[in-house]
């Protein structure tokens, strides 16, 4: 009887899971060999577990990339299911989510110039240490040995400031160090590793099936076998990459380097779309900013010029001060994790409104300022024509005042255009993340980089020359 | 029949008491010239007729249209009733910038009085004539000279045919020499029967064209009379301050 109830509870809690079509996996995937982008597709160690033990049950997953810092948000806050993105089972992270069996123990390493006095762990005090932000390493030598290690977004990153001489030592997963030091004849692995963790899934508090499923499937993968066959594979592909990135780093020059970024895996195309995403992002917000814009301009002047609508302004200008009071990132995010926490929302969208309703705080004023510039004369002689307040607001004020401030809005749009950038945050691709992704696979700094900074650079110009004309047509009746 | 009347209007800024029981009467064809020093409450008076400040306490008709009464403003549509039979021609002309001579005329007209766009073209093409600017129809405000732009305001105002015209001074922001063609186009309406109300400091002026001159000093009507009265047989003894002032000042 209890074993039957029992049953039914296990049921009970699995069985919202399998209504779902996918099960939707949350990852940084800038980690190889656990998850990084192969072509436009993520693969890796944690993909293929995962991967292999839902399709046990049947069921598909969807694998998402985002930051490493936003991976536990997101599944505390319902973006996604499952986290399988190399992380390391903490006292914290215990506090904030549930972990499923451990399923690899990594070592976090420490990579140094081969010239480095640094031979130990003990000679890392008072050195300048790279970590990835939010992972084991962070946090252990945080806690250790630097209460402010220079945390960086990705491996990458830190490595490359590494071979810059901007750092005396990088403390990486062994993996990761592993194909780093390969590429980089000037780099070594200490033997004696910094810490040694164990890797988890994690999933949200109280999804008990979730949980029992993920350890059920991992114990399975453990005892046939699967889990070592996948760590073979990768263990192979990784020296493949090792051999393959040597072979051109030996050819390494002007155009291999561009070869490699752009040509090679058809990577430009990381650039196109994220160009694609960029100009979307900002034109739809850019116009909404301005409808909003007018709007709150509006409402605010006709507060001060008529003391009416004074309930609207009051809203209007806590519009104004929370928006432009705080960092349009974080907007983003809140916009995202919180307001959308619990509805499935278009990345896109979520970034259209969020800069948006950000570039239209900033466009209120700058209108704003337009409508207080132009003399009340306007405004008495449209009310002793007859018209009525809106319509001598939309026939004779605004239109003046948008001439007025056509230099200060086009000035706002390219400021927009170039804040889009950190959609990464919210692992839309823009043109920015495009960007990162070629760096993460390449493990080149310099041709990413500024290929996207030229991209931006190149869009500005045309804007502004763009804006230039139209400024010169109303300039006419001046 | 009066087109204006104004009766016990008060009205101050702050504590400063601007206008103090003003009370007076504008028949229909007739045009009188408000006179006085400034700061003596004149153009707070117009603007209070022409609905552009809002007065304390009396009452103000147009046209039979009692738009204020006792201290307490009518509703809406009274109030725009009683703006349709007035213009207001500015000190500073106050044109669109952003629109040509003859968008300036017709835009209230195809806005707001439904006229068609046609109609309201031609209409306005006959009054630049009138204003002698035929040739300006397309310029914009900017391309004219201040007597040009104040004439076009005047046609501006016309095109809606109010019953009753105010002028706040209409030539004080105007070069000496562009002040005759707009003295000439209010003396033309002055000819027709236009009635009208002019603020003004052009002496000579007041003295052709207007049927009265009040004299307002320190927010009260100090006298009114006919022109020639006012000028040159005041009764009262700031009047005569006021009028020896400008003689000598000339």
């Amino acid at each position: 009887m209890i074993k039957r109830l029992f049953l039914i509870l296990a049921f009970l809690t699995v069985f919202p899971l399998f209504a779902k079509d996918a099960v939707r996996v949350v990852t940084s995937a800038n980690f190889a060999p656990y998850e990084y982008y192969e072509g436009d597709k993520i693969v890796g160690i944690d993909i293929d577990i995962i991967t292999e033990i839902f399709a046990r049950h049947g069921k598909s997953v969807i694998v998402e990339d985002m930051k490493f810092d936003a991976v536990i948000v997101a599944i505390q806050t319902g973006k996604g299911d499952v986290a399988a993105s190399g992380l390391t089972v903490t006292e914290d992270r215990k506090k904030e989510v549930d972990f499923s069996i451990p399923y690899v123990s990594a070592k976090q390493v420490i990579i140094v110039p081969v010239s480095s006095p640094v031979k130990g762990a003990a000679d890392l005090k008072g050195k300048r240490i790279g970590v990835q932000s939010g992972t084991t390493g962070d946090s252990y030598v945080t806690d250790n040995i630097d209460k402010n290690p220079q945390r960086f977004d990705d491996a990458s990153t830190a490595v490359a400031s590494l071979l810059k001489g901007k750092l005396d030592a990088v403390v990486l997963d062994v993996e990761p160090a592993n194909v780093h030091a390969s590429k980089h004849k000037s780099l070594t692995i200490l033997a004696e590793p910094l810490t040694t963790e164990e890797y988890a899934f994690a999933v949200a508090k109280g999804q008990e099936g979730l949980l029992n499923m993920l350890n059920c499937g991992l114990q399975q993968m453990i005892d046939d076998g699967t889990l070592d066959s996948i760590r073979e594979k990768y263990d192979k592909k990784t020296q493949n990459i090792v051999q393959e990135t040597l072979a051109e780093s030996e050819k390494s020059g002007g155009w291999n380097d561009f070869y490699t970024n752009f040509i090679k895996f058809d990577r430009w195309n990381y650039l196109w779309e994220g160009f694609q995403v960029t100009m979307i992002v900002a034109m739809a917000s850019v116009l909404l900013g301005v409808f909003l814009g007018f709007l709150v301009a509006v409402i605010r002047s006709t507060a001060d010029i008529t003391g009416k609508l004074k309930t609207a302004d009051w809203f209007c200008r806590l519009y104004l001060t929370v928006i432009r009071g705080t960092p349009v990132v974080l907007q983003l995010m809140i916009i995202y994790f919180v307001v959308f926490g619990s509805v499935n929302v278009p990345k896109i969208v979520v970034a259209i409104i969020a800069f948006g309703i950000n570039s239209g705080a900033y466009v209120a004023e700058i209108i704003r300022s337009g409508i207080m510039s132009i003399d009340r004369g306007q405004m008495e002689a449209g009310r002793s024509l007859g018209l009525s307040y809106s319509k001598t607001m939309t026939l004779v004020i605004l239109p003046q005042a948008f001439k007025n401030v056509l230099p200060a809005l086009g000035n706002e749009f390219i400021v927009l255009l170039k804040e889009t950038s950190v959609c990464g945050f919210i692992a839309l691709q823009d043109l920015t993340k495009g960007g990162d992704i070629i760096r993460s696979q390449t493990y080149n700094a310099f041709m990413p980089l500024i290929a996207v900074a030229l991209i931006y650079l190149f869009l500005v110009m045309i804007f502004s020359r763009f804006l230039a004309i139209l400024e010169k047509r109303l300039k006419k009746n001046e | 029949m009066n087109l204006l009347k104004i009766d016990r209007v008060s009205k101050s800024f702050r504590s400063k008491q601007v206008l103090t029981d003003i009370s007076f009467e504008v028949e229909k064809g007739e045009v009188v010239a408000i006179i006085g020093p400034s700061g003596s409450g004149k153009t707070t008076l117009l603007r209070c007729a022409a609905m552009l400040e809002r007065a304390d306490g009396g009452t103000i008709s147009m046209g039979g249209v009692t738009f204020f009464k006792d201290g307490v403003l009518a509703k809406k549509d009274v109030r725009k009733e009683a703006r349709r039979k007035c213009g207001m021609v500015f000190q500073n002309f106050n044109l669109f910038p952003h629109m040509s001579v003859l968008e300036n005329i017709i835009d209230a007209p195809v806005h707001i009085a439904g006229v068609p766009r046609a109609e309201a073209v031609a209409e306005a093409e006959e009054l630049l004539k009138k204003m002698e600017l035929s040739d300006h129809a397309a310029a914009y405000p900017c391309e004219l000279s201040g007597g040009q732009q104040q004439r076009v305001a005047i046609a501006r105002a016309l095109a809606l045919h109010p019953e009753i015209l105010f002028f706040d001074e209409p030539t004080s922001a105007l070069d000496p020499e562009l002040t005759q063609g707009v003295l000439r186009v209010i003396r033309d309406l002055a000819m027709e029967k236009m009635t009208m109300v002019i603020v003004t400091h052009e002496m000579d002026f007041a003295e052709k064209v207007a049927d009265r001159i009040i004299f307002m000093a320190d927010g009260v009507v100090v006298e009114s009379g006919t022109a020639k009265d006012i000028i040159h047989n005041p009764a009262k003894e700031r009047t005569k301050m006021f009028i020896a002032g400008l003689k000598t000042e000339m």
